[in-house]
């Protein structure tokens, strides 16, 4: 059973038992389950997200510590994996068939087998405990440096490890999702056209074919730019990371609901906010989808 | 069996030339197969996800001849002593005590056979990855020719629905419902599944939206076919290639997240898994001691079993999608 979030406390030993039933009954515990959810809507309008039962501290508070954290590391990982996913899908396409091409691909394939957490384990082993190049876990040095670019470098050394885990499982999807559009471009009238026009190859796949094939690629960061806040539970689980995926399961094992449902909500709003500024995107991006609306109606 | 050959060589037939009848010869559904299969064998990196795929199946299957020990007996706890290294390392570094290394892959903290727990671990992995695609597939198929296929109102619901799944990421969601059902395979089976078929129910969607439209439905309509006839006969034959591709990426993801889970600790404790393997690894600090045999075999196994069925989704995907065949 889900468990109540008051038991937790007292197994922790933070309540007396006597004083539970208080508790439940300051926090509508006690109440039926569609009363508790009237209250948490009411409260929500009013702009309230409750209060943790475990951080004892406003759920807006404990999300909005870690929502940086989970951002940059997020950001940075995506950017870095989505320049590299089209990089290595336009060479495998301009050379299909070629070694280039086989080696690309299954190396992004088997990149996009690999178990997160597996290679973060890896990493920390190696380069961290082995070699003891990398710090090995944890957002900041403690105590953090004062001066503020000391600490800008302590906090990017501290994600290094942590990012190139992210980039290199998630490099696999942008190159193959590149790759097959860009091999579909290519195939298209306008690439024999501007090849028969006599244009160099250069030119050919980056003025005309690239472009056209971007689209997909692009659509596809923008939407998962609205995960972003959802964090990386596994690679934070092993590097320590203070974010938000992190903040979701250790959530969950306490049973402090009310961090949980802010972070749904914040998360379903910003992957709300992401699609549609994809669908944006992706008209100024291609000028025909305006023209279909005009035709259509 | 009938069945599923018919369903293969309407998929061979998919993208060169429409073929649609409605009896095809038995000699026929022979000769398409072995079409398919020149095709599929032909590529390389097909081949070998199936070869890979068979032999963690043979592994699994064959895990208590395999494996010197069963991870579940307590008689396997303390056969060496904890963290020992596995033999071969001897080969290596002379300086280390032979009374100090034990087995194929050394042994955990518990002085438990690593190899024993590797081998068992295939079972848990191929189990889930099979059964939560299986109704990820099934649910996902159903809802997206319903939806398709009906269109209108139920459409809408359907699709406001997966919306809202899809919406919600993956992985925290699957976090709390295993935690809230509590940790058995079965649980994690039914998590995997039912948290992972909208993005099959969208695609067989737009498919059954594309060929519902063709004229070879008008016309079996003009002729008095029903319904489920339409359905069944006509358009779920010509969606299958997708769903045969999209069966192999789902078994891997499900895979993953199955070891991702167990990682955080949510597997079944009855059964050893390579991701809960991790999770004790991660848990007992093999990473300061440097256990490496205790952290890099399962996570190698992970990697190679869910490369197999992504090889094969991929040849598959090369093979069925028209829009990737070399035009030129």
């Amino acid at each position: 059973m889900p468990g109540d979030p008051v038991s937790m406390l007292i197994a922790e030993r933070v309540l007396k038992p006597s004083v539970a039933e208080e508790v439940r009954i300051k926090f509508g515990l006690n109440l039926p389950l569609w009363q508790q959810y009237l209250l948490y809507i009411k409260n929500l309008l009013s702009g309230y997200l409750g209060y943790s039962f475990h951080w004892k501290e406003p759920v807006i508070k404990v999300i909005m510590e870690r929502l940086p954290n989970t951002i940059m590391l997020m950001g940075v990982s995506t950017v870095f994996s989505f320049f590299i996913g089209i990089f290595l899908g336009a060479i495998s396409a301009w050379r299909r068939g070629t070694k280039t091409d086989v080696t690309i691909v299954t190396g992004s394939l088997l990149f996009y087998s690999v178990p997160v957490f597996w290679i973060g384990m890896l990493f920390l082993m190696l380069l961290g405990y082995y070699l003891g190049l990398f710090p090995i876990a944890g957002t900041i040095s403690r105590p953090p440096p004062r001066e503020f670019f000391a600490r800008i470098w302590d906090f990017l050394y501290h994600m290094t490890l942590p990012a190139l885990t992210l980039t290199l499982i998630s490099f696999g999807d942008y190159t193959l999702l590149m790759r097959n559009t860009l091999l579909d471009v290519l195939t298209q009238d306008y690439i024999v056209t501007a090849r028969a026009k006599g244009l160099s190859e250069k030119v050919v796949l980056f003025r005309h074919a690239m472009r056209n094939a971007l689209l997909p690629t692009v659509t596809a960061v923008a939407i998962s730019l609205g995960f972003i806040v959802s964090g990386a539970t596994l690679t934070e689980t092993v590097f320590s990371w203070n974010g938000v995926g992190r903040l979701i399961f250790d959530a969950m094992m306490m049973r402090d609901y009310p961090v949980l449902q802010g972070a749904f909500l914040l998360i379903s709003i910003s992957v709300i906010i992401a699609n549609y500024v994809a669908d944006l995107l992706y008209g100024f991006l291609d000028p025909r989808i305006k023209y279909a609306g005009f035709q259509g109606g | 069996m009938v069945f599923w050959i018919q369903e293969l060589n309407m998929l061979v037939f998919r993208g060169d030339k429409m073929v649609f009848r409605f009896r095809i010869k038995q000699k026929q559904y022979i000769k398409r197969l072995k079409n398919f299969s020149s095709m599929y064998f032909r590529n390389r990196l097909g081949v070998a996800g199936l070869l890979l795929l068979l032999v963690f199946i043979l592994v699994a299957m064959l895990a208590p001849y395999i494996a010197p020990f069963n991870p579940h007996d307590v008689k396997s706890i303390g056969v060496s002593q904890p963290f020992s290294p596995p033999f071969w390392i001897k080969f290596f570094d002379k300086s280390i005590p032979s009374d100090k290394v034990y087995g194929l892959l050394g042994t955990d903290e518990l002085g438990r056979d690593i190899f024993s727990q590797v081998v068992y671990g295939a079972r848990v992995s191929l189990i889930v990855g099979f059964l939560a695609a299986f109704i990820s597939i099934f649910v996902g198929t159903v809802i997206g020719l319903i939806s398709g296929y009906i269109g209108g109102v139920v459409d809408e619901i359907l699709m406001r629905i997966t919306d809202i799944l899809l919406i919600i990421p993956g992985l925290p969601l699957m976090i709390v419902l295993a935690a809230i059902l509590g940790s058995s395979l079965m649980n994690l089976i039914t998590v995997i599944g039912i948290t992972s078929w909208p993005s099959i129910a969208r695609i067989i969607r737009s498919q059954v939206l594309t060929v519902k439209e063709m004229k070879f439905i008008e016309a079996a309509r003009a002729i008095g076919c029903g319904d489920g006839y339409i359905i069944f006969k006509h358009i779920l034959p010509n969606v299958s290639p997708l769903i045969y591709v999209n069966a192999a990426l789902n078994i891997a993801n499900a895979i993953l997240i199955e070891a991702g889970l167990s990682f955080l600790g949510l597997g079944d404790p009855n059964y050893i898994s390579w991701g809960m393997m991790l999770f004790f690894a991660d848990q007992y600090q093999a990473l300061i001691k440097l256990a490496w045999w205790y952290v890099f075999p399962p996570g190698l196994c992970i990697l190679l079993v869910v490369s197999s069925f992504v090889f094969i989704g991929h040849a598959l995907d090369e093979i069925l999608n028209p829009r990737l065949r070399l035009r030129r």
